[in-house]
Order: C-alpha cells, then structure tokens, then sequence
C-alpha cells in the first residue's frame, strides 16, 4: 500500500464530515458554515448547525466508528473474518431490550416512568443475553467459526419474530417510534444522543488502548498465544464484552444500522495492515465515514423522505459480505 | 406410517374444525355448522363463512407448498437447512410484488402472482447461482449466510421503496409480515392447480431424488441427470414459494419445520417423503394460523412470527444434532 492510499480515505471522511453539515433541506455554503460555528453567522444559520446539523453528524461519526471497532474486535476473538454484529444476532438483541424497556415502564398514558437515558442499559442486557446465548450454544459445539454464524443467523430470527410480535402487541405510539428507531437512522438526533455515546466512548478509549498488545497477541494461534504470556481465553472473552457492549450502547441509540462492523474492520486491514492499533483507528475512521455518507446520501437523494440510512449501508454492505464469503469458500475449499 | 397418516390427518381435520370456531369470538358447534349449511347474513354466519372458511383454505394450501417447496429445496441441495424463507426466495418474491406495485399501482393479482414467481426465480438463482460459482460449491452454511444476506439486501431496498411510495404501499405493510388472514382468495384456484402439478412431478421423480441422496457421481453412473434434475425441482421449488408469497405473503421457517418432521415420522424414501410434508405443511399451516389468533389475543399476529418461534429452536436442535455435513 502506498502512502497515498493510505492518506486518502480519512481525507475523503474528512470531506463527507463537511458536506454533511452543509447539505441538507437548505444548502449551507463553507463561509457560513464556519460562521456560524463560531457564532459569527446569521441565527438561522446558527439554529440549523447547532440544532440539527452538528449533532446528526457528530452521531453518525460517533456510532459508525463505535460499531466499526466492535466488528474488529469480534473478528479478532472470534478469528472468523465473516463475523458482524448484525450477523451474530446482537444488533436483533439489542432491539428486543429495547422494545422489553418500552414495554415495561410505559404508563397508560404511553409515556416513559423512568429517564429515556436507561434506554442504552436496555439494549445492552438484550444484546448480552442473545450474544450469551449464540456463544453458549457454539462452544458447546467446539466453536467452529461458521457454527457460530449459524447460530446467530437462527438466533437473529427469534430475535426479530419477538421484535414483530412486541411491535403488534405494544402501545401504538411506541411502534411507531420504535419502527423508526429499527430500521437504523440518525435523523432524531439531539444532543443527548450525542452525549451517551461520547460518554461510551470515553469509558471504551483506555479499555481499547490496553487491549491493543492483546489483540495482537490473539492474531498467533492459541499455543504460541498462550507462550507469548497472554490468558487466551480471558482475553478472547473481554474482547466479545466489549464489543457486544460497544454494539449496544451505538445501537440503542442509532438504531439497526447494519454491515458497518464488517466492512470497516475489512477495508481498514486492507489498508493499514494486521497490526492492531493502526487497523483500529482505520475501522473508526472509515465506519464514521460509512455512516456518515450513508446519512448524507439519504438526505441528498430522498429529501424530505427520512430513508433509514441502515438501508444503504445494507446496500452496499450485504454485496459486500457475499463477495467476502465467496472468496473464502473458494480458498478454503 | 398408517398410524402418522391416520393421526396427522385426524389433526389437520380437528384444527381446521378448531379454526372455524375458535378467535376473537368463540362459535359453537351449532352455530358453525348452522352457518357453513344455511347461510343468512347475521355476524356470525359473515365471520364464519366469509372469513374463518376463507383462512382455513388459505392456510392449508400455503402450508402444503411451502412444506413441498422445502422438502424439494433440502433434497436436490443434499442441505437439511435449506428452505424458502431462509435462503431469500420469499425476499425475492416480495420485492418483486412491491417493486412492481411501485411501478405501475393497481397491478392485478395475476400480475402480482407472476411477478412474485419470477422474484422467486431470480432470487433462487441467485442465491443457488453464487452456490455454485463459488469453486467446489458452497457448504450448507455457507449457502445459509449467502441466502440470508440476499435477503437483507432485498428487504432493505424494499424499505427504501417502501418509504419513497407510502400511500400506495400502506396497504402492503400487514401483507409483507405473512398472514392468512383477510386475504382475496383470487389466486388460490391457480395455486391448489399449481401445487398439484409440483407435487404430481415430484412424486414422478421420487425415484431419482431417492439416488440423488448419495453423491453427484453415483447418482449420474445410475443415469439420473443430475444437473438438469437439480436446476429444474429448485425452479419448482422457486414457483411454490413465489405462489405462497403472493398469496400470504412471505412465511419463514414452515419450509424447514415440515420436511424434518414428516422425517422424524419415520419416512426415507422420496414416494413418503413428499406426501407427507405436503401433510405435515398444512398441519403446520392450521397450527399456525390459530396459534397467530391467541398469541397477542385479541390482536392478530402475524403467522411468520409464529412460525419463527417454533422453526428457530428446531434450527438449533438441527445444528446441533447430528454435526450434519455442514462446514
């Protein structure tokens, strides 16, 4: 890989970052842009920055690389290049906890008892019982990769039927909102929404910092991991947590934007290589940017129709996945 | 095999009965038997005749062919888990239905019917196509995640065109979760013929499917083309599936459940086989579709929730029995 290849794509993120703050139901040129950042601008200009623009983009960002990094942990423990969150059946999970929260601290009135901010903890228990379940169910079976997928395709099944079911069953309002929610779109997105995974993320930071020369220990298979000082199992299983965590805390907020976690963990080692550290500022920096383009590509081409962004990254992802599994089958065959 | 005959066909004729009196309203024996023989134009005989009677049929004809259309699925791919619903053909079906609703609105059943079964085709081709390009084939699973993601691409683009056309597709929306209920009975003339004709030709090759159980070679040294037998069952199986979809729209899991316990009931050879996941199909179709009336009592659920909910344990019972001949 030459530099050049190497520099370009956070360039071309860079670039999706300020073309999404400037495109939306009104064009915003640079000048006011930069403007009314600095509180310079006009006060519409002001309003629609810093009320809608800024954090619809911040939280694209924010939940791609969150997912992006949760794809490359689980592909690392797992050692299986086909896992994904929303292969695995934590992304289904994570929406079951949700709608369970929904339903169980809505009064008659149809409105929340408790904060909306307990919200993300939902998703997390959900996703950490289907995960559980999918990792249960493959170990016993001596964990092959491809089982494991299995296991999360069936699971991911379940997960969506209780998903339909809970939607028929539950208060009309909160369908609505939570089929919106579903289909994986940043176009509700507040401030607070941008607080929660910014929190994520800053809890996730350090974590990820240490994991580094673990991650590139567990690239070894499990002996000479094991005689380079390192507790395969235990860090195999930290690292399936974080990620399922990661996953959640970005779902329960963005909703079900799949295929991100493949694709950027996928894209980032082609580019940047095997080693952990510059493969996971790549995944980061290039699932913001998916996410991102992904939400500005709906805004640009169906405006004013909110089309979930999940349904683009799906587009072009699940060619994507095919492809990968097509290349593996003919390697290994 | 007298005994599963006489059993499974005294439970389908029990459902069925339990279907016309059993749901939001409770119906006695006289009322239902009052309302099938005199008719009249009261609440209860409207429900019972023009709704409940309706259903029944509906869930026993797409019960049969999806049950066939697995079972044909499973044996020309040697694939235990292959089945319509997880291997995108029922996607590819309803994108159809509703690309073509887009386009031109008002479409008529027929069209609607034709254009289901070539989304059917074309997804199965494509699913079965990438199968086989892929050097030495892909393994079950393999096939299993490449039908799974066709079918996450398919209904993606149909939430896109979904979203881009409400007014028109609104009416599709309860349709796109699989249902028997309240659906025109249009079609189902055409589906009970087309689903004599598949099961007619797959009882006429039950011989060949029987051999084609071994492996390709053996199969080809005993003269069975087994390429031409493979591609053109997989069509029929195709078609079954773009029929039922167009009728109740997409229902998962039934293919799968079906075949495997007209299985466990003992049946090997192809000539069993198939009639009896015909039956086991429309018990399945039946169970159900009473099933859907009670789970969320009084609303009703969709019937592939359902069925997902019985097919995704026996899924993993699947996986995990037997180690197939999977990875």
């Amino acid at each position: 890989m030459t530099r050049t290849t190497q520099v370009l794509p956070p360039l071309a993120v860079l670039l999706i970052a300020l073309f999404a703050v400037a495109i939306g139901s009104s064009f915003m040129p640079l000048d006011r842009v930069v403007a009314a950042l600095f509180g310079a601008g006009s006060r519409a200009d002001g309003i629609i920055l810093w009320n809608i623009r800024l954090p619809r983009v911040l939280l694209a960002a924010l939940a791609g690389a969150a997912l992006a990094v949760a794809g490359m942990l689980l592909q690392r423990a797992t050692r299986n290049p086909l896992a994904a969150p929303s292969v695995l059946g934590i992304v289904d999970g994570a929406a079951v906890g949700v709608l369970v929260f929904f339903l169980l601290f809505s009064n008659e009135a149809n409105a929340l008892v408790v904060s909306v901010n307990w919200q993300p903890l939902a998703a997390a228990i959900g996703a950490l019982v289907f995960a559980t379940i999918v990792g249960v169910l493959a170990y016993q079976d001596a964990v092959s990769p491809m089982r494991l997928l299995l296991y999360g395709v069936a699971l991911a099944a379940l997960a969506n039927a209780i998903v339909v079911l809970m939607i028929i069953a539950g208060p009309v309002f909160r369908a609505s909102q939570a089929l919106i929610w579903l289909a994986g779109s940043v176009h509700t997105a507040d401030w607070r929404e941008v607080g929660i995974l910014s929190l994520a993320w800053l809890v996730a930071l350090p974590v990820l910092v240490l994991m580094i020369r673990p991650l590139d220990q567990l690239r070894l298979d499990d002996q000479s991991a094991a005689s380079t000082g390192l507790n395969v199992a235990r860090t195999r299983v930290f690292a399936l947590l974080l990620s399922v965590l990661m996953t959640a805390t970005a779902v329960s907020v963005v909703g079900g934007i799949g295929f991100v976690g493949l694709i950027a963990p996928h894209a980032a080692r082609l580019l940047y290589g095997t080693n952990a550290a510059p493969q996971m500022l790549g995944a980061a920096c290039l699932g913001a940017g998916m996410v991102m383009g992904a939400d500005l590509l709906v805004r640009a081409a169906f405006q004013p129709l909110e089309v979930p962004a999940g349904a683009v990254t799906a587009l072009i992802g699940a060619p994507y996945f095919i492809y990968l599994l097509i290349r593996q089958s003919s390697t290994h065959a | 095999m007298r005994i599963v005959w006489i059993g499974g066909l005294c439970t389908c004729l029990v459902l069925a009965g339990l279907g016309l009196h059993l749901g939001v309203r409770t119906y006695t024996p006289l009322q239902v038997w009052a309302a099938l023989m005199h008719g009249g134009e009261d609440t209860a005989t409207i429900i019972i005749r023009d709704l409940r009677v309706p259903r029944m049929a509906l869930a026993t004809v797409i019960g049969a062919a999806l049950g066939l259309s697995g079972l044909l699925m499973q044996s020309v791919t040697r694939n235990p888990i292959a089945e319509p619903g997880l291997l995108g053909v029922n996607a590819g079906a309803a994108f159809a239905v509703v690309l073509l609703i887009t386009l031109a609105p008002g479409a008529s059943f027929t069209a609607m019917a034709l254009a289901a079964a070539l989304g059917a085709l074309t997804a199965a081709a494509l699913v079965f196509g990438l199968a086989y390009s892929a050097g030495g084939g892909l393994s079950p699973i393999q096939l299993l995640l490449a039908g799974v993601t066709v079918a996450a691409l398919l209904i993606a683009a149909m939430q896109v065109l979904i979203i881009l056309n409400e007014t028109v597709l609104e009416e599709l929306l309860f349709w796109l979760s699989g249902s028997f209920a309240d659906r025109p009975l249009t079609g189902l003339w055409a589906a009970i013929a087309g689903l004599a004709v598949g099961a007619g030709l797959a009882l006429a090759l039950s011989g060949a499917l029987d051999v084609l159980q071994t492996d390709d070679a053996t199969a080809e040294s005993l003269g069975v083309p087994v390429v031409r037998l493979r591609f053109g069952l997989l069509a029929v199986a195709a078609l079954l599936a773009g029929l039922s979809v167009a009728l109740a729209g997409p229902v998962a899991f039934l293919g799968l459940v079906a075949p495997h316990l007209a299985r466990l009931a003992g049946a090997q050879r192809h000539r069993e086989l198939i009639p009896l996941s015909l039956l086991f199909g429309v018990f399945l179709g039946l169970a159900a579709d009473l099933m859907a009336r009670f789970i969320l009592y009084p609303t009703e659920a969709p019937v592939s929730a359902v069925m997902a909910l019985v097919g995704v344990p026996l899924l993993v019972a699947l996986l995990r029995r037997n180690r197939l001949r999977l990875a």
